[in-house]
């Protein structure tokens, strides 16, 4: 009997082991890109690689505080931009969500399907035709156009999850609100939204999250340089900075970071979301 | 035969009608008119010439004859068929053995596994930055390693070799894979049941014999719809490679996606691009259809 505890205790510490090394060496890049970034290009070019930088340095980042075109003022376009079709998705998906979780519709099967389908189309298929239709409502080179499409592709994913959240809350409570005198709409608002508290935070942080790391739809409507998010002005800069790697890592630094934040904030929900909108309607 | 809908259920359907529309109509709006759009500029000859005039010229089936024509277009065809192929392939061998491995039960299993994710969710870009980076041939840290091994005696430059630039942007792109693969499959190992193994155990099966008679045929609907999302998501991949390669070097990883952007946007031939586009839509659709035929025989078995 001991020596079987013994065993499973040891298995666990072998199993945690290998756990470890796998993720030690699969999330190896991301803690490349930080390591990097605070390097200088010197070290980064020495021939034998070091994994703790011998002088840690913020000039990569300090470097690129300044000019018209500098890492703030991309890093805060790429907010507005995130934040923009973020609202967007949220105003227009959640009620589509809570609509096709509890009124039973001829067509909740249709639109579902449109829903889903419109997941999967790829980006290039509406980029030259949303770019002429920008181009003739004058929208091309606004924070909008990018906006706009981006929501195109967080409104569907919100759907679909946060439709499956929505029917795994109880029904009571919106009917007693409604035996109360509230209407459907009110009974929404007051009832619904507040204690769907978690999934609406999910479904607004894939909504930034999409948007933030988009960069067809930013490269194609907005030209001017100053007014590029960070996805896109990686354009302006390749070609600035060439191979000085580690301003280049500080660059992705900083597109990381948001993304990281959301992750150890939001982690469990991610995953549990990933599962439901990508499996089944 | 009519069915008559009770008119409490109709003034329900009316409410709902009122919740799904607005997002309905954008999306029709916005997604739905330029699909329409896009077909209509792949039989119409628009480019930066044509563009501002009143008057265009209606081509029929030419922008596909001339696009079928182009030596691009069928090497484009056949990167992608490439890149989504192998990127399917490593990503679902590795997900599904991380699948099995942190489904054994230890502390570590649960944490480790959720943390793995957040490589799906890194914006390409810095994807593609990051294999510039890691895979440079100076300063990179691959060829770097390499090299102190002693396995090769100067640099590859991995992106910027014809041979093997493909490789390389397809490794990147199973790194956002892994995770992704990896869930589906831990949530379809999840719902097979305990007592089928259990069973087996009875009658002393070995691991092997349950792996192959238990764990793949229940696990064959999240492995089927593991493979068809990944071909949908991975066939239409730009950003990564736009990035990392541009296409290049000499077209050895252009695929459909970025050869209709540089036909739109950099050579401003609209309609070529469109037709491009159009091309790659419709081998999508036919899989994304496949797609949905299975999802709905499951819900039937269900």
């Amino acid at each position: 009997m001991k020596t079987l505890v013994l065993r499973t205790k040891e298995k666990n510490y072998m199993l945690s082991f290998i756990a470890i090394v796998i993720g030690v060496i699969f999330l190896f890049p991301l803690y490349w890109i930080v390591v990097s970034s605070l390097k200088t290009n010197v070290e980064i070019f020495a021939s034998i690689p070091t994994l703790i930088p011998h002088n840690i340095t913020f000039s990569a980042y300090t470097d690129q505080l300044t000019g018209p075109n500098n890492i703030l003022n991309s890093f805060g376009n790429s907010l507005l931009i995130a934040t923009l079709s973020m609202v967007l998705s949220i105003i227009l998906a959640v009620p589509a969500a809570y609509g096709l979780a509890r009124f039973p519709m001829r067509t909740t099967k249709i639109f579902i399907m449109i829903f889903l389908v419109t997941q999967m189309l790829p980006v290039t298929l509406i980029l030259t035709p949303m770019f002429l239709i920008y181009k003739n409502l004058g929208i091309l080179d606004t924070y909008l156009a990018p906006a706009l499409s981006d929501a195109t592709i967080s409104i569907p994913f919100v759907i679909l999850i946060l439709r499956t959240y929505f029917l795994s809350l109880p029904k009571e409570l919106e009917d007693s609100a409604k035996i109360d005198g509230c209407s459907t709409f009110m009974a929404f608002i007051k009832i619904m939204l507040p204690i769907s508290y978690p999934g609406l935070v999910m479904a607004a942080a894939f909504s930034f999250l999409f948007a933030w790391g988009d960069l067809a739809y930013a490269l194609t409507f907005i030209s001017t340089p100053e007014s590029r998010p960070m996805t896109a002005g990686i354009y302006n800069f390749m070609g600035k900075y060439g191979t000085e790697w580690n301003k280049i890592m500080a660059y992705g630094t900083l597109l990381v970071l948001p993304v990281v934040a959301i992750f150890v904030v939001l982690q469990k929900y991610i995953v549990a979301g990933l599962t439901n909108g990508a499996v089944k309607e | 035969m009519k069915i008559n809908y009770s008119r409490e259920y109709l003034r329900s359907e009316k409410k709902g009608f009122a919740f799904v529309v607005p997002a309905l109509l954008f999306m029709l709006a916005f997604v739905g008119y330029p699909i329409i759009y896009n077909f209509i500029l792949s039989v119409y000859n628009v480019d930066i010439m044509t563009l501002g005039q009143q008057h265009k010229e209606f081509v029929g089936l030419k922008n596909y004859i001339d696009v079928f024509n182009n030596p691009l277009m069928l090497i484009s065809i056949w990167n992608t068929f490439l890149f989504t192929i192998g990127s399917i392939s490593i990503q679902f061998v590795i997900g599904f053995a991380l699948a099995l491995f942190f489904n054994l039960e230890f502390t570590l299993a649960k944490p480790m596994r959720g943390l793995l994710v957040v490589s799906w969710m890194i914006p390409m870009t810095v994807i593609a930055l990051l294999s510039k980076f890691m895979l440079s041939p100076s300063g990179g840290i691959i060829n770097q390693l390499l090299l102190n091994l002693q396995i090769i005696d100067q640099p590859i430059g991995w992106l910027i070799n014809n041979s093997t630039a493909l490789w390389s942007v397809i490794l990147a792109n199973s790194w956002v894979g892994i995770p992704f693969n990896m869930i589906l499959l831990t949530t379809g190992l999840s719902n097979i049941s305990k007592s089928l193994y259990e069973a087996a155990e009875v009658d002393g099966a070995t691991s092997l014999q349950k792996f192959f008679y238990i764990t793949l045929p229940q696990l064959r609907p999240a492995i089927l719809s593991v493979v068809i999302l990944g071909f949908i998501y991975t066939f239409k991949v730009f950003d990564l490679v736009f990035v990392a390669t541009g296409g290049g070097p000499v077209n050895a990883t252009e695929l459909m996606s970025t050869l209709a952007y540089k036909l739109s946007f950099a050579q401003f031939a609209f309609s070529k691009g469109a037709t491009v586009a159009n091309v790659l839509f419709i081998i999508l659709f036919v899989v994304s259809l496949g797609y949905l035929k299975l999802i709905r025989k499951d819900e039937v078995i269900n």
